[in-house]
């Protein structure tokens, strides 16, 4: 069991999708991530053991090589892919319950901005965590988020800025969150943002990338 | 008060795959080989989709206040914040400009992310983002040869939403151009659709310069102007 989900982890990891899929080159030919998933689950391994000892691990090595700029974004998402094609065939186990994930994440991309790469390597990331992700877009604003509060009120919050001018939304954003729903959990991240701009705003985190969300969220629920 | 608009073709932009390779973060000797067909897959797919348009007015009523660091425009005031000002405050007119890609690219970044085809989501995003700074700097170009004519000088483009500039000002700015000027619509909170539209004024005067990005003074690190400053100090 353990070499099948060897071989998954290690496809998710160097962004190996399926067997026609030309990357990474010295993968060619081989079972990718989607047919080795299929396989391992028609063979009896449990989906939970597929996501905590092959994808969870994977996608934390790929966010690891990221923050210390061993690979670029490119390789990062060829992994979200190779892993969107191994959750795929998760995805029926989600939704009957069988399978449970850490929690709900919500992420959007503050109102005045609409850079969304970083946002999506986030929501990728905190996905490949194992965490259900409700992306809200590009220009979210406190009631876009407060409306996915209400239907969520559990889950956690992401806020992702790129630009000075549109940093300063997020203000209004926490503000509004943490009026209706004080116990809520923020993190923000984005180019132009600090942790101390994170302190001065009364939001709960920051993190300065993709892999420091995953493990802000992991400690919040270990 | 001077209108022009320009007739840029795809190919005038030069763009090459290694100029993505290269805002992608690879560097010589990196393994990018499959990357590389993509980048070449997805600019040629971009030259048939991409509608390039550029368009600048130049007002010579122009005026600026120090104190608020204000810039008057044909009566319009805009607080541009003291990068902004301290590049333009000695032009004697200014240039407002409207640059766009098209539509179509940034529709297909959206769906190949939608797709979950991340890649091809984030190169055509980073390609449209290429065409259009390279218009611009064609349209800039243009300007300065036009300027040089009558023995003045330009300075560098600043656009609402960068150098410290608010973007909600792009809602002024947008009242000094025709309606649909260039094909480029704003949404209520002052973002440009068709999305891989840039807009923004240039200074013009005999005591200006066209001084690099001051990235120094601005924590936006991720800022594309931070990365074409990098990339230009690559090149000397």
């Amino acid at each position: 069991m353990n070499e099948i989900l060897n071989r998954i982890a290690q496809c998710v990891e160097f962004g190996k999708i399926n067997k026609t899929s030309p990357y990474p080159p010295g993968m060619k030919d081989q079972d990718g991530a989607d047919e080795l998933t299929r396989r391992a689950l028609e063979s009896g391994v449990k989906p939970d053991e597929i996501l905590e000892n092959a994808l969870i691990p994977a996608m934390a090595n790929v966010g690891n090589k990221f923050s210390k700029k061993e690979i670029y974004v490119p390789q990062m998402l060829m992994s979200a892919k190779a892993m969107n094609s191994a959750m795929a065939h998760l995805k029926p186990f989600f939704q009957s319950g069988e399978t449970k994930r850490k929690g709900k994440f919500i992420i959007g991309t503050v109102s005045g901005d609409l850079h969304d790469i970083g946002k999506n390597l986030v929501a990728m990331m905190i996905e490949g965590g194992g965490w259900e992700v409700i992306d809200l877009g590009v220009d979210a604003g406190a009631e876009k988020f407060l409306k996915a509060l209400d239907e969520h009120s559990d889950a956690i919050v992401g806020l992702s800025a790129l630009l000075t001018t549109t940093m300063e939304n997020m203000k209004k954003i926490v503000t509004a969150i943490k009026e209706k729903y004080p116990a809520s959990k923020i993190l923000i991240g984005g180019a132009p943002v600090t942790k101390e701009y994170c302190e001065k705003i009364g939001a709960d985190f920051y993190s300065p990338d993709p892999q420091g969300a995953v493990n802000y969220l992991k400690q919040l629920v270990s | 008060m001077i209108t022009k608009t320009l007739n840029i073709d795809y190919k005038d932009l030069k763009l090459s795959s290694s100029m993505i390779e290269s805002v992608l973060g690879y560097k010589e000797g990196d393994d990018r080989e499959y990357v590389k067909s993509l980048i070449e897959e997805t600019l040629v797919e971009s030259q048939e989709i991409s509608n390039i348009k550029a368009q600048f007015i130049v007002f010579n009523e122009v005026h600026f206040e120090a104190d608020t660091k204000t810039v008057g425009i044909n009566k319009i005031k805009f607080q541009v914040g003291k990068i902004v000002f301290g590049q333009v405050k000695k032009a004697d007119s200014v240039a407002v400009f409207l640059c766009t890609a098209g539509e179509e690219i940034g529709v297909r970044s959206r769906n190949a992310m939608k797709d979950r085809d991340f890649l091809k989501g984030y190169i055509f995003d980073i390609v449209g983002t290429e065409i259009v700074e390279a218009a611009a700097d064609l349209m800039q170009g243009d300007l300065e040869k036009n300027m040089r004519d009558s023995g003045k000088k330009i300075t560098n483009r600043y656009s609402p939403g960068y150098c410290g500039w608010d973007v909600t000002e792009q809602h002024k700015l947008f009242q000094l151009m025709p309606e649909n000027y260039c094909g480029i619509k704003l949404t209520p909170s002052a973002l440009m659709d068709p999305v891989k539209s840039i807009s923004g004024i240039i200074g013009i005067g005999e005591n200006v310069k066209n001084n690099p990005y001051t990235c120094r003074l601005c924590n936006q690190n991720d800022c594309v102007y931070r990365g074409i400053r990098e990339r230009m100090k690559q090149k000397v």
